[in-house]
C-alpha cells in the first residue's frame, strides 16, 4: 500500500522532536502500530513523521522506594510484559500488556501511544484513569503533569498540544489493593472496566472503578461511593455497580450495538470489582 | 528507488547478515523496501494491513511486521527474513524440518511468517504448551492448514531441542 507522500525526521532527543513538532503537519510517531494503518487508509493529512521511538529519554520502567513507579512513554507492550521490576508492583499491568494484540505488535507497540491515541479498544487509557495515574508531558515550555482522569478530550484525543510529547506515567503504589481488569471480547472489546480496590477490616476501604471502550475513558464514582464501607460481597458489589451503563454514552458498531454496550458495562465493572477484590486479598 | 514521489532518505541497514545501503522514499513501507528492491519474497503481503502477520520478520532480534513500519525507520536496525533461517548452503533449519515433518504448511503463504514468530517463541520459552505456541503465533493468520499441525511442529522442534 502506497501512503501519501511524507517527510520523515528521527531527532536525537527530546528537544530536538518537540523543536520539529513546531512544523505545520508535523505528527509523532512512537511505535507506528496505529498511525501506520491510519495513514494507509489516509485518514489523517501528515507531512512530517517525528520518530520518537529511538529517544532514550521516553524509555525506562522505574520502580521508587514507595512502590509507585513510572514508565516511560516509548516503553513497549513487550517491555511491560516481560519486566520483572513493574510485575513486583503492578503485576496486572504486566498481564494486561502481555495479552495486548499480539507478538509481533507488542515488540513495536508503546504505552505513551496507545493512550494519546485514545482508540475506545485501547486497553491502557482506562487503566491509567482507574489507577488515577499522573502524566507527564513536554512542549516547549518545559514539563507539565496532567492527571489521568483530566488527560483525555474525546475520540482519539487528548489534551496535549501539537507540539508537546507525552514522555511518561507514574503510577501510584497499590498499597495491597486489588486490581481488576475485564472486557467482554467482541471485535476488539464491546466493553471494559477497570478496578482499583482496598478492602480493610471486612469492607471496602477505597474504590477506583474506570470504564473504557468510551470516547473518554470515565471514572464511576456513583458506583464508587456505593462501594465504600460496604463488606466485598458478591451480592453487594453486584448492587453497586448495577448503576454502571447510566449516563454513558458507547457508539455501537459493526461489533456491538450501543444498548449493548450500555448492557454490559454493569457486567464488566461487577467482574473487575471482583476480580480486585480477590487479587487484593491474595496479595494481603 | 521505483517510488519518486516526495521526500527521501538515505538509510543503511543489516538484512540477513549482509550490510545494505539505499535511498527509499520517505513513505516507503518496509515490506515494499524487502520484496521489490532487495528481492527478498520470504516476507509475504498477505492483509496489507497489519492483521495477518504473513510479513513478519525479525527486528533487532524481535518480530515485528514489516507492512506496519517504513523503510526509513529500519536504518541502523539489523533485519532477519526467512531467508535467513535456512543454512547458506540451503540446509532447512530445525523449525524448517519441522514444519515439513508435521505437514505445517499447505498453500504455504503464511508460513515464513509464521516461522518467524515460532524462531521467536522459542528463543523465550524452548518448551511452550499448546496455549502457549497459540498465543505465540496469534499475530499469524493460516487461511488452509488449520493450526494443528503447525502447532505440533513448533512443540516439536522445541522438545527436540530440549532433548538434544
Amino acid at each position: 500500500m502506497l501512503l501519501a507522500p511524507v517527510d520523515y525526521y528521527r531527532p536525537d532527543d527530546l528537544g530536538g522532536a518537540i523543536s520539529a513538532l513546531g512544523t505545520p503537519g508535523a505528527r509523532v510517531l512512537a511505535g507506528g502500530q496505529s498511525l501506520i494503518s491510519i495513514l494507509k487508509l489516509r485518514a489523517a493529512s501528515v507531512d512530517l513523521l517525528v520518530d520518537i521511538s529511538r529517544l532514550e529519554e521516553l524509555r525506562g520502567i522505574d520502580v521508587r522506594g514507595d512502590g509507585s513507579v513510572h514508565i516511560g512513554a516509548g516503553v513497549t507492550y513487550d517491555e511491560m510484559a516481560t519486566s520483572h521490576e513493574l510485575a513486583s508492583v503492578q503485576p496486572k499491568l504486566c498481564h494486561v500488556a502481555a495479552e495486548t494484540v499480539d507478538a509481533q505488535v507488542r515488540n513495536r507497540g508503546t504505552l505513551g501511544g496507545n493512550i494519546c491515541h485514545n482508540d475506545p479498544i485501547n486497553n491502557f487509557p482506562p487503566f491509567v484513569v482507574a489507577m488515577g495515574a499522573t502524566l507527564h508531558a513536554r512542549g516547549p515550555d518545559g514539563d507539565r503533569d496532567i492527571a489521568a482522569d483530566d488527560f483525555f478530550t474525546g475520540y482519539f484525543t487528548n489534551t496535549l498540544r501539537p507540539d508537546e510529547i507525552l514522555t511518561g506515567v507514574t503510577l501510584p503504589a497499590l498499597d495491597g489493593r486489588g486490581v481488576g481488569f475485564q472486557e467482554i471480547e467482541i471485535g476488539e472489546a464491546a466493553a471494559r472496566a477497570v478496578a482499583v480496590i482496598g478492602t480493610e477490616n471486612g469492607a471496602v476501604s477505597s474504590a477506583q472503578v474506570a470504564l473504557g471502550c468510551l470516547p473518554v475513558p470515565t471514572r464511576l464514582t456513583a458506583v464508587e461511593e456505593a462501594l465504600v464501607g460496604g463488606e466485598p460481597t458478591r451480592e453487594n458489589v453486584a448492587a453497586a455497580t448495577a448503576t454502571a451503563g447510566e449516563g454513558i454514552d458507547p457508539v455501537g458498531d459493526a461489533d456491538a450495538s450501543r444498548e449493548y454496550r450500555i448492557a454490559m458495562a454493569p457486567v464488566v465493572a461487577k467482574r473487575a470489582v471482583l476480580e480486585a477484590i480477590e487479587q487484593g486479598g491474595r496479595r494481603g | 528507488m521505483a517510488d519518486a514521489a516526495g521526500p527521501i532518505q538515505e538509510i543503511e541497514l543489516t538484512v540477513n547478515g549482509k550490510a545494505v545501503a539505499r535511498t527509499v522514499s520517505s513513505r516507503q513501507l518496509l515490506i515494499y523496501f524487502l520484496r521489490d528492491e532487495l528481492g527478498l519474497r520470504g516476507p509475504k503481503i498477505g492483509c496489507d494491513t497489519g492483521h495477518c502477520g504473513a510479513c513478519t520478520v525479525s527486528y533487532d532480534g524481535k518480530t515485528i511486521k514489516s507492512c506496519m513500519m517504513l523503510a526509513t525507520q529500519a536504518d541502523g536496525a539489523e533485519i532477519e527474513t526467512a531467508e535467513a533461517l535456512a543454512s547458506p548452503g540451503g540446509d532447512l533449519s530445525d523449525l524448517q524440518e519441522s514444519f515439513r515433518t508435521h505437514h505445517a504448511l499447505q498453500c504455504g503463504y503464511c508460513t515464513s511468517g509464521v516461522l518467524m514468530s515460532a524462531r521467536f517463541l522459542l528463543e523465550r520459552n524452548s518448551s511452550p504448551t499448546d496455549q502457549e505456541v497459540r498465543e505465540g503465533i496469534r499475530g499469524n493468520i493460516c487461511r488452509c492448514t488449520g493450526y494443528m499441525n503447525i502447532v505440533k511442529a513448533i512443540q516439536a522442534t522445541g522438545q527436540e531441542e530440549v532433548s538434544a
